[in-house]
């Protein structure tokens, strides 16, 4: 039995209430004074997370890597990037983490590696090479031309012409990052190695980078393929046969009746991430309509009841935009992305707090909206404080500045010179740090930390949200998105004003007659509900949730 | 034999009924045994686990334990023969014989006294991981710490759910009276004995803290946010305390004041982060020390039983022992009023805490705690704001007579000059 089991109760539906929270280490916290952040770092700010009620930390990957693609160019997979500290540094963070009763999962790159991989070294340097059938080679780069190019900003085509092997290998994204051939037995099996040596060090699962992408034929889009949900099936079987109540989390860009199959029969991934639902929070609020978050639910099929979505607001790459439609996106476009500077590939590369024009209603209603689906919620490192970004950064580094800790030097999160810092620390007088830091923030009651930390242990009282299930309620204001959520005896009711106006809304509750909603913040008990549909008023941008009670005579 | 088979009524009824079930607060929707440990054949004996769950969602986990005296003798016997199973293992070597009897008024756990030399503690609630009163245990007696009660072996789960302590085994204290009851029956004898029980404190904190190779008890220093943290935490104690306070005279000293609470944990956080995080007893009070001739005992180890097994291994400053050992010279003086009808010698509770304090100071490593005095006291405010707050939250909800103690210890904290 190994040590991460000790901390935890077996439980293999854990991650269904978990809170997750994504960390760019890098950015977090500096531990050794080299104006990287770090393990060492991280692991000191443990007890913030513990705080926030953190269940789960994400870390973007750590490996070894040439840093072309922020850490997913993969030199090697069985190390840690020097900047980051030492594999034992990793394994005294893991064992710090799950004596706070958090899991640690990491990004895992499965698709491709970076071109200085010792791998993809030895496959270009001769034909004959063991290792060249382990990338995907060829002479004729019209092959698999039904396959889109991700990148399009910096990307011309899938294939790239390398000198030294006298042959163009195949990439799905940066040219500097062949794909795997996935074909090839080997492969399969130096990856599921490579699953185990980190299950073995302690990580709790992870975060499976670009996986509709392992295979390609021809006359597809290489995308999605029965192959790739094969391998893997075999993932899961060799994870759950090894080391149980890990988790798989799959980031699969697509459509959610696509993504669905990467929870196949339940026998795959644990978790995917809900792409399309996200910009649709943004455009419902945009719009004041809740018309954009129902019509993607409505199109969402059920999930095997092992299985569970991962929800996000944002990440560490841009709000993405792939999953919308053209009309769609010009309207984000135009709403959320005014300086051109603020686009990038299909996405607009901003953080949470600036795309709100920093309201504090509108974030507020965000995360209400988000923690009332059914999923699992996955926060952003600095979101909790309303961090900026720097549009002026390249590539996405602009949504990748440091934690801001404090007020003082370089923001709390390092001790080097200024000069030495992987990257300035916001400035700028509304999202500076300065202004915008951990220290203030956990000194004034009302700050946004303190009421997301509130808000998240509300969350947590109640597995509803992770395990009950789900229905939207139809309403007479198609500003209100308003929903049900019940699990065993417990059942709460979400209303959400979207409208920068307050608004009147009548539900149908008539199937709770006699029953009382309490609102859960305040615990104030509202007038008990009848046949009559029920009226409630919201402050613009407001939201209410309510525990249904059961009436006193019944439970008497 | 197995518990489970001899109970005639519901599990779910059973359960409830129990003196140890932790959640009498909620409604229990359904009871079962998930797991039953053969242990021996003949005569036959099972541990059974059992699962409570609850309306919303969640669950807990409790170990039957098997009837008196002869069950429990059959246990006994394999501490002795150090027998150990698929999943449950037993340490110690030395068989409690004698006499079995149960001791009474326990809460969480199951204590059986075996011929007046040992006793079994049995914990009922079970959690992964080592239990803390285990872990104190072995790291105090193996450094030859002596005022506590010697560990002579333990029992621990292994399974699919979870690996756990299940029960521990120790020196039975006897001819011992313990501090709280003293408190009541003769207060101006403790007095002259509290030194020593400062002294005692001291150097088990000197101790606990003692041994930077071992991670689980290496002394740490806080982090940058641990006030920030802790005062937040503390804060929202306070609001929620606050929030549904009830309209009752008794609670007139504070009454209306939440905002000026909150305002005062403000100003007493002021203070440089110093000093280190320890392990540390976690649930001190007057009632988990015995004195008897050789001097005091300090029992229990556990933690709050009410907070996660987690939460109860942090290590935190020892100045939150402390604050619960002067908590509970608040309790003991009004008690005496209470209970007695006689009220504590006239400013018994102030000399109480001087003397203890006193000691305390003289004896406890210094760099533990933060530097000056006045920062001492300003931490040392704090958590026993952290205490009254959670006592007021407690009291109004289970013993209404004995809000006034807390009601008057965070007036008292109002009231002390906060010097910057």
């Amino acid at each position: 039995m190994t040590a991460a089991q000790n901390w935890f109760e077996s439980d293999p539906l854990w991650f269904k209430t978990a809170i997750f929270y994504e960390i760019h280490l890098r950015g977090f916290y500096d531990g050794t004074g080299d104006g990287h952040g770090d393990f060492r770092g991280l692991t000191e700010k443990l007890d913030y997370l513990q705080w926030l009620g953190v269940d789960v930390i994400w870390l973007l990957p750590m490996y070894p890597s040439p840093l072309r693609d922020g850490g997913y160019d993969i030199a090697d997979f069985y190390g840690v990037h020097p900047d980051y500290g030492t594999m034992d540094d990793v394994r005294a963070f893991i064992e710090a983490a799950h004596e706070r009763g958090i899991r640690v999962i990491a990004d895992l790159v499965m698709n491709h590696t970076s071109n200085e991989h010792e791998w993809f070294q030895e496959a270009r340097s001769s034909p004959d090479s063991p290792k060249r059938d382990w990338y995907v080679w060829t002479d004729d780069p019209t092959m698999y031309e039904d396959a889109r190019i991700i990148f399009i900003d910096s990307e011309t085509s899938n294939w790239t012409w390398d000198d030294k092997a006298g042959a163009y290998y195949w990439h799905r994204f940066f040219h500097h990052q062949p794909d795997l051939n996935y074909d090839n037995p080997e492969v399969r099996e130096a990856m599921l190695d490579v699953l185990r040596f980190w299950l073995e060090a302690g990580l709790d699962g992870f975060r499976l980078d670009a996986v509709p992408y392992l295979y390609e034929r021809h006359g597809t889009n290489c995308e999605n393929l029965d192959e790739t949900h094969t391998f893997l099936k075999e993932v899961r079987a060799t994870v759950d046969d090894e080391y149980p109540d890990r988790v798989l989390l799959a980031e699969a860009n697509q459509w959610p009746a696509d993504v669905v199959e990467y929870f196949g029969e339940g026998d795959e991934c644990h978790m995917a991430f809900h792409f399309p639902v996200m910009p649709r929070m943004f455009m419902a609020l945009r719009r004041e309509e809740a018309a954009p978050i129902l019509e993607i639910l409505a199109q969402t099929p059920h999930i095997p009841a092992n299985c569970q979505w991962g929800l996000f607001l944002r990440n560490h790459d841009e709000l993405t935009l792939e999953m919308v439609t053209d009309e769609e996106r010009d309207y984000m476009y135009e709403e959320y992305a005014k300086d051109p500077r603020m686009k990038i590939n299909l996405g607009i590369r901003r953080r949470l707090a600036p795309l709100m024009d920093g309201g504090r209603d509108e974030i507020e209603l965000l995360h209400a909206m988000l923690f009332s689906l059914p999923g699992s919620p996955v926060l952003y490192y600095g979101d909790e404080i309303a961090m900026g970004d720097n549009v002026y950064l390249g590539d996405r580094d602009g949504v990748r500045t440091p934690m801001q800790w404090t007020g003082d030097r370089n923001g709390g999160f390092s001790r080097a010179d200024f000069a030495q810092l992987y990257a300035p620390p916001l400035m700028d007088p509304v999202y500076g740090y300065q202004a915008v830091n951990v220290e203030a923030q956990l000194r004034t009651p009302s700050s946004l930390l303190r009421w997301l930390r509130r808000f998240i242990a509300l969350r947590k009282e109640h597995p509803v949200f992770g395990l009950g299930s789900f229905e939207a309620i139809a309403t007479t204001n198609p500003k209100i998105f308003a929903c049900i959520r019940t699990y065993e005896d417990d059942v709460v009711l979400c209303v959400h004003n979207l409208a920068r106006s307050a608004q009147a809304v009548e539900l149908d509750l008539s199937w709770y007659n006699g029953r009382y909603p309490i609102e859960m913040f305040g615990r104030t008990r509202f007038p008990k509900i009848g046949e009559l549909p029920y009226l409630l008023t919201l402050a613009p941008r407001g939201f209410f949730w309510f525990r249904i009670e059961e009436d006193d005579d019944e439970r008497a | 034999m197995s518990v489970p088979d001899q109970i005639t009524e519901p599990l779910e009824d059973w359960l409830t009924q129990q003196r140890w079930f932790a959640s009498k607060a909620r409604e229990v929707a359904s009871a079962k045994i998930l797991e039953r440990v053969p242990l021996s054949d003949a005569p036959a004996l099972e541990i059974d686990i059992l699962e409570a769950r609850f309306h919303a969602g969640t669950h807990e986990l409790y170990q039957l334990l098997p009837g008196e005296p002869e069950g429990v003798r059959v246990l006994a016997r394999l501490f002795g023969t150090q027998t150990a199973t698929d999943c449950v293992a037993f340490h110690g070597g030395l068989e409690p014989t004698g006499h079995v009897r149960s001791m009474g008024a326990e809460q969480s756990n199951s204590s059986i006294v075996f011929g007046e030399q040992q006793v079994l503690k049995v914990f009922r609630r079970i959690e992964p991981g080592i239990n803390p009163e285990l872990e104190m245990l072995r790291f105090l007696s193996t450094r030859d710490f002596e005022n506590i009660a010697t560990l002579t072996g333990w029992y621990d789960y292994t399974g699919d759910l979870m690996q756990a302590t299940l029960g521990i085994l120790q020196e039975f204290i006897g001819e011992a009276r313990d501090g709280w009851q003293l408190a009541l029956d003769d207060p101006l004898g403790l007095l002259h004995r509290l030194p020593e029980l400062g002294t005692a404190t001291g150097r088990m904190h000197s101790v606990l803290a003692s041994d930077a190779a071992d991670p689980a008890f290496a002394p740490e220093e806080p982090s940058a946010e641990a006030l920030a943290l802790l005062t937040a935490t503390i804060d929202e104690q306070i609001e929620r305390a606050f929030l549904d306070l009830p309209d009752d005279p008794v609670l007139a000293p504070i009454a209306g004041r939440g905002e000026e609470v909150r305002d005062r944990l403000q100003l007493m956080s002021h203070v440089g982060v110093g000093g280190r995080i320890i392990r540390h007893h976690g649930d001190y009070h007057l009632g988990q020390t015995m004195l008897r001739d050789a001097g005091w005992i300090i029992l229990d180890f556990e933690g709050e039983p009410a907070r996660s097994l987690r939460e109860r291994r942090r290590k935190r400053s020892p100045l939150r022992d402390i604050a619960g050992m002067l908590r509970s010279f608040a309790y003991a003086a009004s008690a005496s009023e209470v209970l007695r009808g006689v009220p504590a010698p006239e400013g018994w509770e102030e000399r109480a805490r001087k003397a203890f304090l006193d000691a305390y100071l003289g004896a406890v490593e210094p760099t533990l705690l933060p530097a000056g005095q006045g920062a001492i006291d300003k931490l040392l405010a704090i958590f026993e704001l952290e205490k009254a707050v959670y006592e007021l939250h407690y009291e109004l909800n289970n013993r209404p007579d004995w809000v006034p103690i807390p009601v008057a210890g965070i007036a008292r904290l109002l009231d002390v000059e906060v010097t910057s």
